[in-house]
């Protein structure tokens, strides 16, 4: 049997379980192309200290987070109307879904079009309905380049969410809100009582789904800011790309990424925690 | 009676109401973007027209002159091909091995799952440099290599094969079949759903990539589609409508592979997703 298992353990292990070792090693090491690795202790974790581009990017990685439940609380509202058994309801759901499939470099353009400041799509909204004078720069803008991304990733994983939520409420027995209805709970009732305690797990895996995209959205910055303007939309997956592949320094990128993969285990672990520590209630309720 | 029944009216309507918003939001940037790939934009004119004004495919022209748009093409597909071609056979092995049991099976399991957990984007910087002291650098092979394998496409091939019943896979076994002509045989003609989802699951994946394409690719010739669009729009202006001509070719088969298999690529995440 471990025959027929070599091919793809062979793929992972090259690809996932040696890069994350190897990150390790290198993050601790002065590497260049022509001499061999040299040891070289925390020197880079002290430097990242001191880096205000890592703090930024830190930072506005967490603040990518907030895509999270932005879209998941989008999502619910919209699987709980497309759960009603209302009449095309297949329609629906594929209109929502089909931005999540989509190539993410052309997903950028497009939104990058649509800010744009001359003849963008939401300026003429704006603009048209007095809400500003002047035109805005959406992704020049210290203020509005992260918020601005952030908009578009919502949009193009929305309709994942909904299918996950989807699939949770339908493994909610129907019986269960008769029952409620006859012991007389409103609607509201029902959905704070029934269906978001059930829905659980699959709140918590829409979120850890959601935590992963902020931390690997890598395309729709690259495309539509660079990280800019000064790294007000730099996220960490992107900074470490410009480490590695602009600046030349493959040390210096791997010891960002075992922060951000620590951070990334930390946060889903403790997620977790959280998802599983009052679990048992869901019964006692 | 009838008050009931317009309340239901009522309630249905507003749902639908609601719901044609959400989908007009869902759908503007398709439009949007659509209309300037026809129209192109004038961007010393304001406003921007809503409605397309004189229509024409000339900008779906340009593209090919801009840039070398069949070489990224065959670039992608041959990518995209070699994903897609590893996925299906070597998913359906380990799945396969995986519903048998043997010394390790839990540890290997775990593993997996494990695995789900590093994102492809935390490693690569070490895959670069691996991909490099494998020769791999600007090459197909260290394209696709990466993408060979998925976890999810195990186990959507693991739940399919488990349906088999074991009476028909003991019957093969005392006629006569080798482990391999089971999977080929038996196997895999039972699993033809599971056999999609790894088909389109592993398409939409490497046709998207585009992280690891700009890390290894140097060479201008070996470029796919999603580096060739960040190309374009680095070396000509975003304001041409032929850009958003390009976007919407390479949009397009995307687009229509998901309508024609919607069900399998969404069984396929959702079993993924239930498995993490």
């Amino acid at each position: 049997m471990w025959v027929f298992l070599l091919p793809s353990l062979a793929v992972f292990l090259l690809y996932r379980i040696l890069p994350l070792a190897w990150n390790g090693v290198l993050s601790v090491q002065q590497f260049s192309p022509f001499a061999p690795a040299q040891w070289l202790g925390l020197d880079h974790y002290r430097e990242m200290a001191d880096d205000a581009v890592f703090w930024r990017s830190l930072v506005n990685t967490l603040w990518f987070m907030a895509s999270a439940p932005v879209g998941i609380v989008l999502a619910l509202a919209i699987s709980l109307m497309v759960n009603t058994g209302i009449r095309g309801r297949d329609v629906y759901r594929t209109i929502v879904f089909l931005s999540y499939p989509l190539m993410t470099v052309a997903v950028g353009i497009i939104w990058r079009w649509m800010y744009d400041e001359k003849v963008g799509l939401f300026n003429f909204i704006l603009r048209s309905l007095h809400l500003i004078d002047t035109p805005l720069a959406f992704l020049q803008s210290f203020e509005l380049a992260l918020p601005s991304v952030l908009l578009a990733n919502v949009w193009q994983i929305l309709g994942f969410y909904m299918i996950i939520l989807l699939a949770g409420l339908q493994t909610i027995p129907q019986n269960l809100y008769e029952a409620a209805a006859i012991d007389g709970a409103g609607p509201w009732r029902q959905f704070r009582r029934i269906t978001l305690p059930l829905l659980r797990p699959s709140l918590f895996l829409a979120f850890v789904i959601g935590i992963m995209t902020s931390f690997t959205s890598f395309d729709l910055v690259y495309v539509m800011t660079q990280g800019g303007p000064s790294h007000r939309s730099e996220l960490l997956i992107t900074y470490i790309y410009k480490a590695a592949f602009e600046l030349s320094r493959i040390d210096y990128a791997a010891a960002l990424t075992v922060v951000q993969f620590v951070l990334l285990v930390t946060l889903t672990w403790l997620g977790n925690r959280l998802a599983g520590g009052d679990a048992g209630s869901v019964e006692a309720g | 009676m009838t008050t009931k029944r317009t309340a239901r009216a009522w309630k249905h309507a507003s749902l639908h109401l609601a719901m044609v918003a959400v989908s007009f939001c869902m759908l503007l940037p398709f439009y949007w973007v659509l209309k300037t790939s026809l129209t192109g934009e004038n961007i010393f004119v304001y406003p921007p027209s809503v409605v397309p004004v004189h229509p024409h495919p000339f900008y779906y022209v340009d593209v090919w002159y801009y840039i070398p748009f069949p070489r990224y093409l065959l670039n992608s597909v041959v990518v995209s091909a070699l994903s897609i071609a590893a996925n299906v056979v070597f998913n359906a092995l380990a799945a396969y091995a995986l519903t048998r049991h043997f010394r390790g099976r839990g540890a290997i399991i775990t593993v997996l799952l494990s695995c789900m957990m590093i994102p492809f984007q935390t490693t690569i910087v070490p895959a670069y440099l691996i991909t490099a002291k494998l020769g791999l650098l600007n090459s197909y092979l260290g394209l696709a290599l990466p993408t060979f394998s998925t976890i999810v496409c195990i186990f959507v091939y693991k739940a399919s094969f488990e349906a088999v019943p074991r009476s028909l896979i003991d019957a093969a076994r005392i006629d006569g079949l080798s482990e391999l002509a089971i999977i080929r045989r038996i196997m895999l003609p039972l699993a033809t759903s599971a056999v999609a989802t790894n088909v389109v699951l592993s398409f939409i994946w490497s046709w998207n990539n585009f992280l690891w394409p700009l890390i290894i690719v140097r060479d201008p010739l070996m470029q796919t589609l999603p580096l060739g669009l960040s190309r374009f729009l680095s070396y000509h202006e975003n304001t041409t409508g032929a850009l958003y001509a390009f976007c919407i070719m390479v949009l397009a088969p995307g687009i229509l592979l998901f309508l024609m298999a919607q069900k399998e690529f969404i069984r396929g995440l959702t079993s993924g997703a239930t498995k993490g």
